[in-house]
């Protein structure tokens, strides 16, 4: 008796996910390519809007390469900050 | 009040406030870090509800993904639970895995059923795993029983157990870091699988690694968070740069919101330490039926709903992990206290 609970409660949401999954909405369209104003930008913004203004490859590159060094200065500085406060970590024993 | 937080974004040309960048990038930190995931199922929907226009959450969304899963990775490797080997041939796997995924997203489009199918089975597993998650864990004590029951008989009895059925087609391959070895089709096959699921639903795959990782491969829960990220870290770079290239990352946002993660990140991963492979289950189920039930709000057009119960799920979560983490490390504190003691006495 519970194995058929469990296979009509299945088929249950399978029916009700694909009714939903078919009620589509409307997207609205947007363009693919634009070009930014830089009459009204200064300093940094500056610097990012002329860079993807002028050569989006290396928009791309700059903004990975700036990810990733953000990335590992916060990752080592927020390591001493933790470590100062107590809480380090070393290799861990893994329990279930 | 908060005005004074506002800050230009130039590639999206829009004042945005700042503060909610690095709040949104922090509790989206503290759950990638603690799941293993990259959570632009969380990013994606908050940045939208807050005005933040669709066509530069997902590149800037991916953009801090991958910012944060180095601060991450790192932190999880110190810990001892990344493993290298089993990372590097889940990105091979995927890549094809994905390439296959979005041939098959072409073939559905051609056909017109792509965006119903892709719901569909967007829906059902998030569903489908949550409720297995969750009733894996509420049946451990259960099975543990069970089978001790069966080592005691067997013990009596003067046999050997049985031994567990497994597919064992050669080459078997050692990964040390997991501590398993295993059949390299069934790895391959794996990750092909969770790939070519990811290339169809569009999505990262965190959340289908992490789970393949524990039930198909049968990684160490911590382990299998830690080798993920490590397998988000690529993904997130990739995308990252594609999404550069097509002009899609807003780049202040992006920064704003990996100082909030990269915080956030160092919390979750932290969190581990103290929670044990079967809460981190359970916590991981839940989240992903709350996020399975965001999207079948979607479907009924409930947009602002279903991305409030997801940000109202990821702020709650998020407490849940803070409170077990200073639970546990207020305790590890008394231990270390009471050890202290007891060698001065």
């Amino acid at each position: 008796m519970k194995r058929y609970m469990v296979l009509i409660l299945n088929f249950f949401f399978l029916a009700v996910s694909s009714n939903l999954a078919f009620a589509e909405g409307v997207a609205k369209a947007e363009p693919l390519q634009k070009t930014i104003d830089l009459a009204k930008l200064t300093g940094l913004n500056y610097f990012f809007a002329s860079w993807y203004n002028d050569n989006m490859w290396l928009y791309a590159i700059m903004v990975t390469a700036i990810m990733g060094v953000i990335g590992l200065v916060i990752a080592l500085v927020t390591d001493i900050i933790l470590k100062m406060i107590g809480m380090e970590v070393h290799k861990m024993e893994h329990h279930e | 009040m908060f005005d004074m937080f506002n800050v230009y974004l130039p590639i999206a040309e829009m004042q945005f406030n700042a503060l909610i960048l690095v709040a949104i990038g922090f509790s989206v930190g503290v759950l990638g870090g603690f799941f293993g995931v990259g959570g632009a199922w969380v990013v994606t929907p908050a940045l939208n509800i807050f005005g933040f226009p669709m066509a530069y959450a997902i590149g800037t969304d991916l953009a801090h993904i991958f910012g944060k899963s180095i601060v991450a990775t790192a932190k999880h490797r110190k810990m001892g639970n990344v493993d290298m080997k089993l990372g590097l041939m889940s990105i091979v796997g995927s890549v094809v895995g994905v390439e296959i995924g979005a041939q098959n997203v072409m073939w559905l489009t051609k056909l017109g059923i792509a965006g119903p199918v892709v719901r569909y089975l967007y829906m059902v597993l998030l569903f489908g795993l949550g409720f297995y998650m969750l009733y894996d864990y509420l049946t451990k004590d259960k099975r543990a029983a069970v089978q001790a029951a069966k080592v005691a008989e067997a013990a009596r009895a003067g046999l050997d157990l049985p031994v567990r059925k497994a597919w064992n087609l050669p080459p078997m391959i050692h990964f040390p870091a997991s501590g398993i070895t295993i059949s390299l089709w069934t790895v391959t096959g794996v990750f092909l699988f969770t790939g070519w699921l990811s290339g169809l639903l569009g999505v990262g795959g965190g959340f289908i690694r992490m789970p393949a990782l524990i039930y198909l491969i049968g990684c160490p829960t911590a382990i299998a968070i830690g080798t993920d990220l490590f397998s988000v870290l690529f993904s997130g770079a990739y995308g990252c740069f594609t999404y550069g290239i097509k002009g899609r990352v807003e780049i202040i946002a992006a920064v704003l919101m990996l100082i909030g993660a990269a915080i956030g990140a160092q919390i979750g991963v932290t969190a581990v330490k103290y929670i044990r492979g079967y809460g981190i289950r359970l916590l991981f189920a839940i989240m992903i039926i709350l996020a399975g039930s965001s999207v079948a709000l979607k479907q009924f057009e409930l947009t602002t709903a279903a991305a409030w119960l997801v940000m109202t799920a990821a702020l709650g979560m998020c407490a849940v992990i803070m409170i077990k983490l200073y639970n546990g490390f207020k305790k590890e504190q008394a231990e270390k206290a009471a050890y202290a003691g007891k060698g001065g006495a």
